[in-house]
């Protein structure tokens, strides 16, 4: 593998299902391509049934996909090898319920190769770091839904990967719970360790993530970094005693202009009609309050997006 | 490389065991072994005078009938009686005991992280496969060994050829398992991979008779299926009898039962392994 190879790549990947006795076809995943580069924490929306989680699936191999490639680390995400640096953890996951917590850590880290006193040392330090410390020994049908999902972060973290695959990591914890496990995906960031959300806590995803991607109808609807997707069109500027002329000659300069409580809100397109705005209130030696450029929040971007997607059929 | 394909081996092998403990499989087999054992040891006594047989008693009845017995044909007998026993209603057992353990591994939200992992499908069932041959084959070496020391220590004569029908009942359960193997892969049903494991067992035992049932036929062609079908199916009835044969010290005078079952397992486990490489999970 080469060290520019990116985490995730995949070309046109399709996954059609069909049962052998039915002509109908449902069209689950549609040609997605998308690129994770090392380093990245990458947020994968959309809503309910759009093909999310088959996407994931296809990635891990426990989905054959119809047409089109994946990749993990630059090999066939269908060879063994390629998931040797790949943790995941799946929505609604079912434990066997016969392991302990520390053996159920040293079940899943044996299959991914790692060795035994390696097992023996992370499993207690992931069993501490998610505070099953006490309970690592208790087994796991006796666990709680949150204590089964912080387990089951500790399991994908046993072997030290690369990559973390997690499929709604929050789902069934507490507050509590919740900041743990953001603690240590940041943790993780702060590490270089790749991670690839499925969330629909659209806030925890933009607070955290670096990229999305939102699929909708199996489709990539849009992709792009977040800071750049919630950049807004234009600039927000307020002014506590602008003064009349200096508004009006700003009438053709600004998208809109509106007031409040005296303090004068004005909008404008770009930096440049800013600039002009800002040198006509100098002009007239009007205050400037605050200039902030204007951003969409990620569940603004989702929602338009899915709108649109909406429209266009 | 080969290290970690052990490990991890090992470790699906590791799992079905503490699943076969935790489901209560493991120690329920034990427990009916160890019961039949010590029935055995009960109710079963033979009274040796001057290197003969004076008296066999099952249950208080005289079985000798007064008349004298050479010590080891009552060992063979007896032995001969547990081997029938072994392929009859040990297998069924140990079927029922096992099919659960594979289908489980096809839950939904258990499947999909064990394949996350880099192990290959193949090496999957291969794991989980040999995790349940252990576990059966455990218990099916403690009841012949079981057996085997308990009539040592009451006749004084120890048929080590006997211990070899442990190794012929793993093999045909292993035969069967590839049965449970391919219907799991296919429906993910304990329930239904017992049921056509039960009827492959019921149909091998009518084929293996195909040389009798051959009157029973009006016209050529039945017979001839019949026939076709003997040699297609496994020969769990003529693996029975071969172990019968190799602890009697007797010569085994076909392989050609192991050979046609071992193809019959041998196309089970390849359908196997390439229904579950397409399939989704």
């Amino acid at each position: 593998m080469s060290a520019a190879a990116p985490v995730i790549q995949t070309e046109g990947l399709t996954k059609h299902f069909q049962r052998f006795y039915s002509r109908r076809v449902v069209r689950a995943v549609n040609g997605i391509s998308l690129k994770v580069e090392p380093g990245t924490a990458f947020g994968l929306l959309g809503p309910n049934g759009s093909g999310k989680t088959t996407f994931i699936k296809m990635l891990l191999s426990s989905i054959v996909p119809t047409a089109g490639s994946a990749r993990l680390f630059g090999k066939d995400c269908q060879q063994p090898e390629a998931r040797r640096k790949v943790g995941y953890l799946p929505e609604n996951h079912r434990f066997p319920t016969y392991n302990t917590g520390r053996q159920m850590l040293h079940f899943y880290a044996a299959l991914s190769g790692s060795g035994r006193d390696e097992r023996v040392r992370r499993a207690g330090e992931l069993l501490e770091r998610v505070g099953l410390a006490d309970w690592a020994d208790v087994r796991i049908g006796k666990y709680s839904k949150g204590m089964l999902q912080r387990l089951g972060l500790a399991q994908a973290l046993m072997h030290r990967p690369s990559l973390v695959m997690l499929d709604e990591p929050g789902d069934g914890v507490d507050p509590v719970g919740r900041r743990m496990i953001r603690d240590i995906l940041h943790e993780l960031r702060q590490q270089g360790t790749t991670i690839f959300l499925n969330s629909h806590l659209l806030a925890e995803v933009e607070l955290f993530c670096d990229e999305v991607a939102i699929i909708r109808r199996g489709e990539l609807a849009l992709t792009g970094r977040i800071n750049q997707l919630t950049a807004g069109s234009g600039y927000h500027l307020s002014s506590p005693d602008a003064a009349q002329g200096a508004l009006n000659e700003l009438q053709e300069k600004t998208a809109s202009i509106a007031s409040n409580n005296g303090m004068a809100h004005l909008h404008f397109s770009d930096r440049d009609a800013l600039n002009e705005g800002i040198d006509i209130l100098r002009k007239h030696e009007s205050q400037i309050e605050e200039v902030r450029r204007q951003r969409s929040t990620l569940e603004d971007v989702f929602m338009r997006t899915i709108e649109e997607s909406k429209e266009e059929r | 490389m080969r290290g970690r394909f052990a490990a991890a081996t090992g470790a699906l092998v590791v799992d079905t065991f503490r699943e076969s403990l935790s489901r209560k499989i493991f120690w329920g087999f034990f427990g009916c072994s160890t019961v039949l054992m010590l029935i055995f040891l009960l109710v079963l006594n033979i009274d040796i005078v001057e290197g003969g047989v004076a008296a066999v008693k099952l249950f208080g009845q005289d079985f000798t009938g007064g008349q004298g017995v050479e010590v080891q044909q009552i060992v063979n007998a007896v032995l001969g009686g547990v081997s029938v026993f072994l392929f009859t209603a040990g297998l069924f057992f140990s079927v029922f005991a096992s099919a659960g353990l594979i289908p489980t591994v096809f839950e939904p939200g258990r499947i999909e992280l064990l394949l996350s992992k880099p192990v290959s499908r193949p090496h999957l069932l291969f794991g989980k496969f040999l995790g349940t041959l252990a576990v059966i084959g455990c218990n099916l070496f403690y009841l012949v060994f079981g057996v085997w020391v308990i009539l040592g220590l009451k006749t004084g004569i120890w048929q080590v050829g006997f211990l070899a029908s442990a190794l012929f009942a793993v093999y045909a359960f292993a035969v069967l398992l590839t049965i449970v193997l391919f219907v799991a892969v296919i429906s993910q049903s304990a329930v239904l991979a017992t049921m056509v494991t039960y009827f492959v067992m019921l149909l091998s035992g009518i084929f293996s008779q195909h040389e009798n049932l051959g009157p029973y036929f009006n016209s050529q062609w039945p017979r001839d299926l019949v026939t076709g079908l003997y040699y297609v199916f496994p020969k769990i009835p003529d693996i029975g009898n071969m172990a019968r044969l190799a602890f009697l010290g007797r010569e085994i005078e076909t392989w050609m039962p192991l050979v046609t079952s071992s193809l019959f397992a041998a196309v089970m486990l390849a359908a196997s392994v390439f229904v579950f490489r397409r399939k989704d999970c």
